[in-house]
């Protein structure tokens, strides 16, 4: 589903992805984890495509096409989701027509006709449920005065509206309490499908006991160090990230 | 002396002869101007509104006339067909009075003019001593040369919207309006009143409007000031609010319209518990250029001022929004927020704003802020990632940084038809017609 070649990155002038190699498949949880300006958060801002990040070399392959020749709309609407790490507050554009517009502006590209106001009302009520919100939402603006817990519950709403085939989940579990925070894997995990693949970016362990990954992979310096299965995101919280970069020193 | 001012005062040399009432107050005004002259660049409200194209003109007093009839959804229509409304139709200043108007409840409507004949003193407080200030330059002028005008005595609760229609015309270039209001809302009355200005016709008379309010103890008003003329015309226009003890005054400003506008707001808080919410859209579109001062003077304790503006500039234009806050030895507890925000949509427009305060008081709560740019990257990012394009994002943007002020507007019908003609001069407003 994803191919990441040797993908280097610049923002402002500054190089913080060198060289990153991943493939992702359908049906796979991986989850990237290392410390703090490794090159995380960019990582994922590029696979979204966000513009003011120069991508200097390497190639991203999205389902067979070039990721990187797509610009963000393009990417949302052939099914890549990116989950941020700090949701903006966009007061004045309301929850629900951003998610009305999102959805329609992937049904058109998929030649599917605009969805019905009843019934797109009664998906987001049921999502919505489902992701213990309150009925405030509906009428509050974009993240607008939202906890910090809320914002990511409202992210993962969004995902589970659009049902993207490729979610990038950027820190979704940092700053949530325990039940928010089992609310939002549970999200994540009823997504989980054979034919959809899901990124989660993290800095802490916590959130892969609840969204048990296939692969874990440790980004530091711009580069992936260390790859495992689950195990290694254990060995990660008792050995600390100091423990892989000595070994990529050694 | 330059030409126009050469011009105005031969007008008052012309009209001397039908001396009103007023008259000892309209000569002191008038000699102020003359004194003082049009105000320049160098006089502080002024300094971004270059007139000296205008001091070379010479001006005729516009007549109190139309031709033709008078289409009133010739701009936009203020509000809906279906909002219960009186309105009143103004021609360069000069009300067109039906016997109808008489019987609306809790409002008086009377012709300044008639009303001064029937009584001289009846409207003389609210004609105050004239001022040098700058920015009350043009109220000399009104003061000494308006031919009638309109008196508002709210009494009760009016229940629907009271329109006032300004309606610009002229048969030639170079003719000067001087239209007058005057709203005065006894203790505990409450209206809704919207002046709203168009043109009519090819050509657009000078128009230098003044509003004076006047809200008693506990009153209540929301008015709104919409200019909607044409491209060409210049409108200089100056509204005065009084308030007294508990008094509640909600006050829209929105510029649309106009190839020069000057709009002056000076509040006056003078007892405790007043209560200002202002709200400016100033809207730079082709070569306007918008500049608005606003002067809120807290004059007792616990009063409170709300301005909110927003200006968006697009194309070739300029929007100036200067504010001041005045708050007076003595009116402890005043409270009052400044937020001005102005959105750039295009290289070649500017935007100027200017928060300021004058505080001479202790146990003040004082709040400013000011910011302009062009739409934020982040928004549109998160916008674009959510897979909506670029021309529907920006627009959904733009129009969210409007809502602040739309939002505020109880006159629903009327904040529709705003919206739907700021609208219009957006980029991409095929798009965000969508998300009304």
């Amino acid at each position: 589903m994803l191919e990441i070649s040797d993908l280097s990155a610049r923002v402002a002038g500054k190089e913080i992805l060198n060289g990153v190699n991943l493939t992702v498949n359908a049906g796979e949880v991986h989850a990237i984890m290392g410390p703090n300006g490794s090159g995380k958060s960019t990582l994922a801002q590029v696979l979204a495509g966000r513009e003011d990040y120069e991508v200097t070399r390497g190639t991203v392959m999205f389902e067979g096409r070039d990721l990187l020749a797509m610009r963000a709309e393009e990417r949302a609407r052939a099914g890549l989701f990116l989950g941020f790490q700090y949701p903006v507050e966009i007061p004045g554009v309301n929850n629900v027509y951003l998610l009305k517009a999102a959805l329609n502006a992937k049904r058109k590209a998929a030649g599917e006709p605009e969805v019905d106001a009843y019934e797109f009302l009664a998906l987001i009520r049921q999502k919505m449920k489902f992701m213990q919100m309150s009925e405030s939402f509906l009428t509050r603006g974009v993240n607008e005065g939202f906890s910090g817990g809320e914002k990511k519950r409202n992210e993962v709403l969004q995902m589970l509206v659009l049902e993207p085939k490729l979610a990038i989940l950027d820190e979704t579990d940092s700053g949530l309490d325990i039940d928010a925070l089992k609310v939002v894997s549970m999200g994540v995990n009823s997504l989980r499908d054979p034919n959809r693949a899901v990124v989660l970016v993290t800095h802490y362990q916590r959130l892969l006991d609840y969204v048990i990954p296939d692969q874990v992979h440790v980004l530091s310096g711009g580069r992936i160090v260390k790859s495992g299965d689950k195990s290694l995101a254990h060995e990660l919280e008792r050995r600390g990230y100091d423990w892989v970069m000595g070994a990529q020193v050694a | 002396m330059n030409a126009a001012l050469r011009s105005f005062e031969a007008q008052w040399r012309a009209r001397s002869a039908d001396a009103d009432a007023l008259q000892p107050v309209r000569e002191q005004a008038m000699q102020r101007f003359l004194k003082l002259g049009l105000p320049t660049l160098r006089d502080e409200t002024w300094r971004y509104t270059d007139l000296r194209s205008l001091a070379a003109e010479s001006f005729e007093s516009a007549r109190c006339e139309v031709r033709g009839e008078i289409d009133r959804n010739a701009s936009l229509s203020l509000p809906a067909s279906d909002q219960p409304v009186t309105t009143v139709v103004m021609i360069n200043g000069c009300p067109s009075l039906s016997a109808d108007l008489g019987a609306i409840k809790g409002i008086e409507i009377n012709s300044i003019k008639d009303l001064s004949r029937l009584d001289p003193n009846a409207l003389a407080r609210f004609f105050p001593l004239a001022s040098d200030a700058d920015q009350r330059r043009w109220v000399l002028l009104n003061t000494a040369l308006f031919i009638d005008g309109l008196y508002l005595k709210i009494t009760g609760h009016v229940a629907d919207p009271v329109v006032i229609l300004h309606v610009s015309t002229a048969d030639r270039a170079h003719e000067a309006a001087h239209p007058r209001i005057i709203i005065d809302a006894a203790p505990g009355s409450s209206a809704t009143i919207i002046e709203h200005h168009v043109t009519h016709g090819e050509i657009a008379p000078l128009n230098n409007s003044n509003t004076h309010i006047a809200l008693g103890k506990d009153a209540q008003l929301e008015h709104y000031r919409v200019y909607a003329t044409g491209a060409g015309a210049t409108h200089l226009d100056a509204l005065d609010i009084h308030q007294a003890q508990g008094s509640q005054c909600k006050q829209f400003t929105i510029a649309l319209g106009g190839g020069l506008v000057r709009s002056s707001l000076e509040a006056h808080l003078n007892e405790p518990g007043a209560s200002l919410d202002s709200f400016s859209l100033l809207m730079g579109h082709e070569d306007r250029h918008v500049d608005c001062v606003n002067i809120v003077t807290h004059a007792a304790p616990s009063t409170r001022s709300r301005q909110t503006s927003r200006a968006i500039a697009g194309d070739v234009s300029r929007v100036i929004f200067n504010s001041k806050v005045i708050v007076k030895a003595g009116a402890v507890h005043a409270d009052s927020q400044q937020s001005c925000r102005g959105l750039l949509l295009s290289p070649n427009a500017e935007i100027d704003t200017r928060p300021q305060l004058e505080i001479h008081a202790d146990e003040v709560k004082c709040a400013h802020g000011a910011t302009t740019g062009r739409l934020d990257p982040d928004m549109l990012f998160y916008l674009l990632s959510r897979g909506l394009d670029r021309e529907t994002a920006q627009s959904l943007l733009v129009y969210a940084f409007l809502a602040d002020v739309l939002t505020g507007m109880s006159v629903t019908s009327a904040r529709s038809a705003i919206e739907s003609a700021l609208i219009s001069q957006l980029p991409d407003s095929q798009t965000l017609r969508k998300f009304r």
